[in-house]
């Protein structure tokens, strides 16, 4: 799959808030990533990264621009369709895990195999990523008993659970202490070699280091 | 502090909006109740006061007024005294209507007893009549219009009176009328109005009454608190289900906006502890909460007390007028004055106390728990999203079971609405439920029940003689005997309270009503004035819970009964076989010489009143479901705020409507289910038997819901947790998904 753009934005913008309030934080955002690529996207705090990121995961819609993901034409989807592209082609990693605290690790990796219309292996699939990622041990247990780096590798396993073609991936180590986090980027690495565009917000240089390219967001624009 | 109140209410304008229209549905409810129940607890008193209604009615055979005024002017405590002549079972006829029930009633006094609504009072001229305010509405009759009363043919309408000494025709067997008297001297008297000096001291001047009553045939005496005493039997039970209803819409309400305030307090933790640390008092703090819940509820609760008094007003004013009553007017403010302060008080409360307690907290401490946190549960659930939404549900455990509770008591008191409605009918249509085992009457010689026995599909045949009698001690307290020759529970068997079945001439089976008010237990001895005057003995053999006539009711061996009036003539009831074709026996008895008639349940007299009473009974149950649906959707609304982070989750990994439409409608059905199923256990366990008690203590009656009506109940309830999943659902998916993860 390398060499194929999977991931395809031309002149995205995007704006926050209103009249002498409103704030343009994307402005002719154009993108392009291969399958197999990871992207890093720099930035300072409040720069749009994030944004960048749910718009192309299909969380939010732009105000102009066009995105198009794993073949998909992200900015004219309806909800439906936006619904199945974060179903099938897509995966996220956040931040802040977002593990559900009432579920055991495994069964939030299984959580998104079990939405309708997710892939048909996607139990067998979580069981082999936990496994793979030497969370069998821990597999039964609550978030509240996990360290942060075993929350975000149960979180990656989820985000992979029903094999998407892009990984995308905010601020993944931000919660992390260094080796968690280097694990984590090790992980995504991986992802890519699987095949996938991985696109990774954050604002860690030594993060951006395990990227094949670095982007800087700034005014608006890749740079 | 209040603009700083309005502010944050006008900053979460749409939970204000929820929290708004929750204050509104629970006031309007109390509104409604307490319109209704005061109308009715006062009712009669207003009534009676503006109709200077007699604290004494005798009645008797026709006296002259002269010799009978000399005994009457004696009677001690007498203040004033007024006679009337009635003659009943007479044709009155105007504006298309005709009935053979009419009464008339002629005026020999000055002193009335009644209020004249419209029009005016007899001006003592004749041509003139005053018609009740019971049959000018049911006949649509206006002043001025003509009513053929009988012999005096036709006479001009010049008022409408209310007389609350009876309800209103058509409840009240007769339409009465009034007319002066153009007779004289010579009219004779049969009714005597009586007014007292000291009331309360009335059973001084009616025992010095029946002391002279020498020579008056046929005495019986009514007195004031007597007619307000079986008119309160029949507004009691509206009475007492309208105030539980009141209180559970606000048990509802208040547990409903007491979570919910419960909630924004652990979602708002954050802003508190930094609202401490800035040097905020609790006191503050709570007070500002207080005051953001008073501006809320104050203008909310009015604005629905207000409602639901005036949408009861046209059906309670009518109410009270087929009960010959008053309503209220302006002097219902004061009560739902102090509902709108009950309300208020309770949600603010209800919203202030979680603020308080979270506020006395250290600030550190405050800031430590400012996230939600809902609890773990622990395994996996089994692969189902709506698993996973009764999990989220059932994480705020205490919250958990107050909605469940409120739901329980909302589902138990639908039940009992469902089956009281149910009761109301078959006591309406159905002799079974008075225990009655015959299903038709003939009135046909106790000599031919052989004959109608014979005929194919009759189980069972017997004379059943009744009587109208008096107790002899107790100022003539009325009730009924009943007299089958040989066991009657074949045909007639209410159940057994105390004692056994009468086994000779010599016993009697009483009805707890009339075992309660004469203080009769078995063997007892109870002496009876029978209609032709001898007085008969019984011992008393059991007490039966009877619910004909009240329980003013007795079973006997009809041979007493024929001693004293051997002209008395039976019916014959007539008990069918299961499956026998009634229209084919209906032939059949025809054809021996007498129409046979359905046997009456308890009050076929009020069948009317029963259908209108039932069909309310629905409709209260109908606004106990969307109080229930109310209180659903604020809990699934207080779920999905609190759990947004998981259910954008849910969306990020692609779960569409569906998904979320599962998760949120396990939550509404791990509340609607148990607090269905808790809350028909409640109606067979604790609502139905108080209601019973409550409602008719000297019968049995059978408060308990069919299957058809549980199922109707759960169904419900489970459609309704659809319908707010449907609703809440809606929300949630407006709302982008980013917001939800920021907030996760």
């Amino acid at each position: 799959m390398n060499g194929v753009a999977t991931v395809t934005v031309r002149g995205l913008v995007k704006t926050f808030g209103e009249g002498r309030a409103a704030r343009r934080v994307l402005d002719g955002t154009d993108l392009t990533v291969q399958a197999g690529e990871v992207v890093a996207i720099l930035g300072r705090s409040g720069s749009g990264k994030s944004t960048l990121l749910h718009l192309l995961g299909g969380l939010d819609r732009a105000d102009a621009g066009t995105i198009e993901v794993a073949g998909m034409d992200v900015s004219g989807a309806d909800e439906r369709q936006l619904s199945a592209l974060r179903r099938r082609r897509v995966g996220f990693v956040f931040q802040f895990f977002h593990l559900l605290p009432e579920l055991t690790g495994e069964a939030n990796v299984l959580l998104a195999g079990r939405v309708r219309g997710a892939h048909p292996d996607a139990a067998a699939r979580g069981r082999e990523l936990i496994d793979g990622l030497g969370l069998r041990p821990v597999a039964e247990s609550l978030p509240s008993r996990l360290s942060g780096g075993e929350q975000q590798r149960f979180a990656i396993a989820r985000a992979l659970v029903n094999d998407p073609a892009v990984l995308l991936a905010d601020e993944p180590t931000g919660n992390l202490d260094v080796e968690a986090g280097a694990e984590v980027l090790r992980l995504l690495r991986a992802g890519a070699a699987g095949g996938r565009a991985v696109v990774l917000v954050t604002h860690e240089r030594a993060a951006a280091e395990a990227a094949d390219r670095v982007l800087t967001l700034h005014e608006g624009r890749l740079v | 502090m209040i603009a700083l109140a309005l502010a944050g209410l006008r900053a979460r304008r749409s939970r204000t909006l929820l929290a708004a229209l929750g204050v509104l549905a629970a006031s309007l409810v109390v509104g409604t109740g307490v319109s209704v129940g005061y109308a009715l607890a006062t009712g009669f008193e207003r009534a009676a006061e503006q109709a200077d209604l007699p604290d004494i009615v005798a009645r008797f055979d026709d006296t002259g007024t002269e010799p009978l005024d000399e005994r009457v002017r004696a009677l001690p405590n007498l203040a004033a005294r007024s006679y009337r002549f009635e003659r009943t079972n007479i044709p009155l006829t105007a504006n298309g209507h005709h009935t053979h029930q009419g009464a008339f009633h002629v005026l020999l006094g000055d002193r009335r007893g009644y209020l004249v609504a419209e029009g005016r009072d007899l001006s003592g001229r004749p041509g003139e009549v005053v018609a009740e305010q019971g049959l000018a509405r049911e006949w649509g009759l206006r002043v001025g219009d003509t009513i053929d009363v009988g012999r005096a043919g036709a006479l001009r309408l010049v008022g409408i009176a209310v007389s609350p000494d009876n309800v209103a025709y058509p409840l009240a067997r007769a339409a009465r009328v009034y007319l002066p008297d153009v007779y004289g001297a010579d009219t004779p008297a049969n009714l005597a109005l009586l007014w007292l000096n000291d009331p309360t001291k009335a059973d001084v001047t009616l025992t010095q009454a029946r002391s002279v009553s020498f020579g008056l045939g046929r005495l019986e005496f009514v007195t004031r608190d007597g007619v307000k005493v079986l008119l309160g039997q029949a507004a009691g039970i509206v009475i007492s289900l309208l105030v539980a209803f009141s209180l559970v819409a606000l048990v509802a309400a208040g547990t409903m906006l007491a979570a919910g305030a419960h909630a924004d307090v652990q979602r708002r933790l954050a802003a508190l502890g930094v609202q401490r640390a800035l040097g905020f008092s609790p006191a503050r703090i709570a007070g500002l909460q207080a005051t953001e819940a008073a501006l809320l509820s104050l203008p909310a609760a009015a604005a629905g007390i207000a409602i639901g008094a005036l949408v009861v007003a046209g059906p309670s004013a009518a109410l009270l007028a087929s009960l010959n009553e008053r309503p209220p007017g302006w002097a219902l403010l004061g009560p739902l004055a102090l509902a709108l302060a009950a309300v208020t008080v309770i949600v603010v409360a209800a919203a202030t106390w979680p603020a308080w307690r979270a506020a006395r907290r250290p600030p550190a401490a405050i800031l430590r728990g400012g996230d939600v946190d809902p609890r773990s549960g622990g395994r996996a659930p089994g692969g189902s999203f709506a698993v996973l939404g009764a999990r989220f549900a059932t994480a705020a455990r205490a919250r958990w079971a107050a909605t469940v509770a409120t739901i329980a008591v909302c589902a138990g008191v639908v039940t009992l609405m469902l089956a009281l409605a149910s009761l109301l009918e078959r006591l309406r249509d159905d002799p079974g439920t008075v225990g009655k085992r015959y299903q038709l009457t003939v009135p046909l010689d106790a000599s031919l029940a052989g004959r109608v026995d014979d005929v194919p599909g009759v189980a069972g045949v017997a004379p059943r003689y009744t009587a109208d009698a008096a107790d002899s001690y107790r100022l003539g307290e009325p009730l009924r005997l009943v007299a089958f020759p040989g066991d009657h529970t074949r045909l007639e068997a209410p159940p057994l309270a105390a004692g056994r079945r009468l086994s000779g001439p010599g016993e009697i089976e009483v009805g707890l009503g009339l075992a309660d008010a004469l203080g009769l237990r078995p063997g007892s001895t109870f002496a009876v004035q029978l209609p032709g005057g001898t007085e008969a003995r019984f011992r008393v053999a059991g007490v039966v819970r009877a619910l004909e006539n009240d329980g003013r009711i007795g079973w006997v061996r009809p041979t007493r009964l024929l001693d004293d009036d051997p002209d008395l003539r039976p019916s014959l009831a007539v008990r069918l076989e299961g499956g026998a074709d009634r229209d084919a026996v209906t032939r059949e008895l025809v054809a021996l010489g007498a129409p046979p008639q359905s046997a009456s349940a308890a009050t076929t007299r009020n069948a009317q009143f029963l259908g209108v009473l039932a069909s309310v009974l629905r409709g209260v149950g109908l606004a106990v479901g969307l109080v229930c649906l109310y209180a659903l959707v604020q809990a699934l609304a207080v779920t999905a705020r609190e759990r947004r982070g998981a259910v954008a989750l849910l969306r990020a990994c692609g779960g569409d409507a569906g998904t979320v439409a599962r998760v949120l409608l396990g939550a509404a059905t791990a509340v609607a289910l148990p607090g269905a199923v808790l809350g028909v256990v409640l109606e067979l366990t604790v609502m139905g038997p108080v209601v019973a008690h409550l409602a008719a203590g000297f019968a049995s009656l059978p408060i308990a819901p069919g299957p058809g009506q549980v199922v109707l109940v759960v169904a419900g309830l489970l459609a309704l947790a659809a319908v707010a999943t449907a609703l809440v659902a809606r929300r949630v998916l407006r709302e982008p998904v980013v917001v939800g993860l920021r907030e996760g």
